[in-house]
C-alpha cells in the first residue's frame, strides 16, 4: 500500500498525467523482457537451482549467507589448492591450472582432474574467455527485488555469474568495472519450465541434478511454496510422494521441460532422491550416471554412500554395481542376522569376481589416488596379501 | 540513461532542499499514476545540514554506517554495494529511497581533500546503480564546496532554484557560470543546466514581478526559467509535519505549480527513456 495515496493527490496527479504528459505515458509502460548491465553484487543465485556450480558445502554456506561469494570463492580455490598438492601439481593462482599448451605432459594429466579441480578449471578458462573477449550471452535474471534492496535471482547463467568473480577478486588484469550483462525478466514471467529447458538443453546435467529437477517442476505444479533460500534434500524428496498423473494437464510440459524424456525415466530420475545425503553428493560431484545409481536405492541407505564411493574409486560399470548391489540385498535378504557376514568381507569377495577387468596400473593409480601416498598404498597391498593368504589356507583347511 | 537532477545555488533558503524533495516524490508519484514499469526515484542528500534526509525519513541521527558519508569513505570497489546498504526507504513512498547526509559529511570534505579522485566517490559508485531508478535527485549543500562538486559530476541535469530578489539574480550568471566550468573542466559534457526555479514568488510584492519580468525576458535566463513556485504557508507546516507538500495540502498554490514543474521534468524522462 502506498503511503499518504489520498484522492486529493490522486485528481492532482491525474492534471499532470492527463494534460501534460499525454501519449508520452506510453513510453514508461515498457513491461518487456529487456537486457541491462546490473552491478554484480545485486546479482545472486537461485538456490534452488538443480544444478550446482559450487560444492554442495560451499553452496550452503554461500546461500545462508556465511560468506560472501569472494569468500565462496576462496574457499573453493583452497579445496582444489589442497587436492592438487596431494596429486603433486601444487599452484598459487588460479591462472596456472590453464594448461600450459608447450607441455604435452601437463595435458596428459588434464585427465586425473578431480571434479574440483575440473570445476575450477572450466571456471578459469570462462572468465578468461569473459576477460579476452567479453561476455557476449547475457544472464537471465528476475528482479525480486524487496523496499531498497535491489536484487535480482539468476535464472539462467550461474557459472557466468561464478566465472565474472573469479575473474573480478582472483585473476590478474580485470579492466571490468563490476557490472554483468543480464536479461532482466519481469517477477510475473518467471518460469521454472523456463529453466528447466535452459539446463536440460546443455550438457553436464547430472542425474542427480536431473532429479532435482523433476522434483522441483512436481513440486511447483502440485503447489509447493518453492522457498527462496538453500534448501536441503528433504526438500526435493517431498516429491517422491508425487507423481505426473495426479497433474496430467502439466504432464507433456514436466517431460518436454526435462528434455523430452519418457514418462517411465522420469520415475527413474525422481527415484534417485531416495538415495542418502552423502551418497548424493558424491554422485552429483562425480556426475555418476543414472544407470548406475538406480541399483544402489535398491540397498539399505546406510550403505549408498560405501557403494556410490566404490562406483566412483573403481569406476566400476553398470552391471558389475547391480552386481554388487544385488549380491548385497540377496546376503540381506536371505541370511539369518545372527550369521550376518560382515560388509566389508562382503564386498572384498565380490571384488575377487571383477579382478579380470582390472590391470595393475589401474589398481596402483586408484590406490594412489585414495591413499595419497605410495608407503600407505604398498601398506595396504600387503595387509591385503596377508589376508589372501591367510583365506587361502583356510580355504584349504574347509 | 537516467536523468540525475541536481538542484543547486550557493545561496541558502531559497528552497533547494524542498525543491528537491517535493519534485522527488512527484516524479515517482506521476510515473506510478501512469503506470510506468519503473517508478523508482532515488534522492541524495549531500547537504551536511540533513534538511532533505529529516523531512523524508524522519530521522537525522545518520552517522558513519549509515549515509552518503559511509559512501564517501568506502574503498572505491566496495562503494556501490555500500551505497545501496545505506539506502533508506522514504516514509513519504516506498518507491523513494534516500541515500541520507549525515552531519560527519563537513569533515568528510575535509578528509578526501587531496585524494586522488576524491570529487568522483559519489559519481562513480552512483553510475553503477543508476540504472535502476527512473530518476535520481541530489540536493546540494548552499555553497560551492567540494560535496557540491561532487553533486553536479554525477548528474546530467542542474536545476537553479532562486528567488526573486535582486542580489539573488545578480548571483544566477555565477551558478550557471560555476556549472559550465564542472562541464568544461572535469570532462562532463552530459551536465547542462536544464532550468531555473524560481521559488518563494509573491505576486503582491512588485519587485518579485519585476524580476520575473525581467527574468523571462532575458535572452537566456527565459528560456531556462522551468517554473515558479509562489510563496505558500503549506510548505513550512509540511516541512514541520514531516509531509510532502502534496500530501499535506494538494490544494495549495506551491503544489500545483510542483506538480507542474514535476511533470516538466518527467518529459525530459522521455527523452531518453525509462
Amino acid at each position: 500500500m502506498v503511503k499518504g495515496t489520498t484522492n486529493r493527490i490522486d485528481d492532482l496527479l491525474a492534471s499532470v498525467t492527463g494534460d501534460l504528459l499525454g501519449e508520452v505515458t506510453q513510453t514508461f509502460q515498457n513491461h518487456t523482457i529487456r537486457v541491462e548491465r546490473i552491478l554484480l553484487e545485486m546479482v545472486r543465485p537461485d538456490p534452488v537451482q538443480p544444478r550446482r556450480v559450487l560444492p554442495e558445502s560451499i553452496h550452503l554456506r554461500f546461500h545462508n549467507s556465511h560468506v560472501t561469494p569472494t569468500q565462496a570463492l576462496r574457499e573453493l580455490v583452497q579445496l582444489v589448492q589442497i587436492a592438487a598438492r596431494q596429486r603433486g601439481r601444487p599452484f598459487n593462482s588460479v591462472v596456472e591450472l590453464l594448461p600450459n599448451t608447450d607441455d604435452e605432459r601437463e595435458q596428459e594429466t588434464n585427465t586425473l582432474l578431480s571434479p574440483e579441480e575440473q570445476l575450477l578449471l572450466d571456471l578459469v578458462n570462462l572468465a578468461i574467455t569473459i576477460r579476452d573477449d567479453g561476455q557476449v550471452n547475457p544472464l537471465t535474471v528476475v528482479d525480486v527485488s524487496q523496499g531498497v534492496t535491489r536484487l535480482f535471482r539468476i535464472e539462467t547463467g550461474e557459472r557466468r555469474y561464478w566465472a565474472t568473480w573469479l575473474l573480478r577478486d582472483f585473476i590478474p588484469n580485470y579492466t571490468g568495472d563490476g557490472m554483468i550483462p543480464c536479461i532482466l525478466v519481469p517477477e510475473k514471467q518467471s518460469s521454472i519450465f523456463r529453466q528447466a529447458k535452459e539446463n536440460t538443453a546443455r550438457s553436464g546435467l547430472t542425474a542427480v541434478a536431473l532429479a532435482r529437477q523433476a522434483a522441483l517442476l512436481l513440486l511447483t505444479v502440485h503447489g509447493y511454496e518453492i522457498p527462496a533460500y538453500a534448501v536441503g534434500n528433504d526438500f526435493y524428496r517431498q516429491a517422491l510422494q508425487l507423481d505426473l498423473r495426479s497433474r496430467r494437464e502439466y504432464t507433456d510440459a514436466i517431460l518436454s521441460a526435462m528434455g523430452g524424456m519418457k514418462k517411465g525415466y522420469f520415475s527413474e530420475i525422481k527415484a534417485l532422491l531416495r538415495l542418502a545425503d552423502e551418497a548424493l553428493e558424491i554422485a552429483d560431484r562425480h556426475g555418476i550416471e543414472e544407470g548406475k545409481l538406480r541399483h544402489v536405492i535398491a540397498v539399505a541407505p546406510e550403505l549408498h554412500a560405501e557403494i556410490v564411493r566404490q562406483i566412483v574409486d573403481f569406476n566400476l560399470t553398470s552391471r558389475q554395481v547391480k552386481e554388487l548391489c544385488e549380491g548385497d540385498r540377496m546376503q540381506t535378504d536371505e541370511d539369518d542376522p545372527l550369521e550376518r557376514l560382515p560388509a566389508a568381507a562382503l564386498k572384498i569377495a565380490k571384488v575377487t569376481q571383477s579382478i579380470s577387468s582390472t590391470s595393475a596400473q589401474d589398481l596402483v593409480r586408484a590406490l594412489l589416488k585414495q591413499e595419497g601416498d605410495a608407503a600407505i598404498a604398498r601398506a595396504r597391498l600387503q595387509a591385503m596379501r596377508k589376508l589372501l593368504s591367510e583365506a587361502e589356507r583356510l580355504l584349504g583347511t574347509e | 540513461m537516467t536523468r540525475v537532477f541536481v538542484f543547486t545555488n550557493h545561496k541558502g533558503g531559497v528552497g533547494k532542499s524542498t525543491s528537491a524533495t517535493n519534485v522527488a516524490l512527484g516524479i515517482t508519484q506521476v510515473l506510478r499514476h501512469a503506470h510506468a514499469s519503473n517508478c523508482r526515484v532515488l534522492l541524495i542528500d549531500t547537504d551536511s545540514q540533513g534538511h532533505a534526509s529529516l523531512v523524508t525519513t524522519g530521522k537525522k541521527d545518520y552517522g558513519a554506517d549509515n549515509s552518503l558519508y559511509t559512501v564517501l569513505m568506502a574503498e572505491r570497489q566496495n562503494a556501490p554495494q555500500t551505497l545501496m546498504n545505506c539506502l533508506v526507504e522514504s516514509l513519504w513512498d516506498q518507491e523513494l529511497h534516500v541515500l541520507p547526509a549525515s552531519p560527519m559529511l563537513e569533515g568528510a570534505e575535509r578528509e578526501l581533500m587531496g585524494i586522488a579522485g576524491a570529487p568522483y566517490r559519489l559519481a562513480d559508485p552512483l553510475s553503477k546503480i543508476v540504472g535502476q531508478y527512473a530518476a535520481v535527485v541530489i540536493d546540494t549543500r548552499p555553497s560551492f564546496s567540494l560535496m557540491t562538486e561532487m553533486g553536479l559530476l554525477a548528474a546530467t541535469d542542474a536545476i537553479i532554484p532562486v528567488e526573486p530578489r535582486y542580489l539573488e539574480t545578480v548571483g544566477l550568471t555565477s551558478v550557471i557560470q560555476k556549472i559550465n566550468d564542472i562541464r568544461e573542466g572535469w570532462r562532463h559534457p552530459n551536465l547542462r543546466v536544464s532550468g531555473l526555479l524560481v521559488t518563494k514568488m509573491d505576486h503582491r510584492i512588485r519587485g518579485h514581478n519585476h524580476l520575473l519580468a525581467e527574468l523571462k525576458a532575458h535572452p537566456v535566463l527565459g528560456k531556462l526559467l522551468l517554473g515558479v513556485i509562489p510563496v505558500n504557508e503549506a510548505v513550512s507546516y509540511a516541512h514541520h509535519n514531516h509531509q510532502s507538500l502534496f500530501q499535506y495540502d494538494p490544494r495549495s498554490s506551491a503544489s500545483k505549480a510542483y506538480v507542474q514543474i514535476v511533470g516538466t521534468l518527467v518529459r525530459y524522462l522521455t527523452k531518453v527513456g525509462v
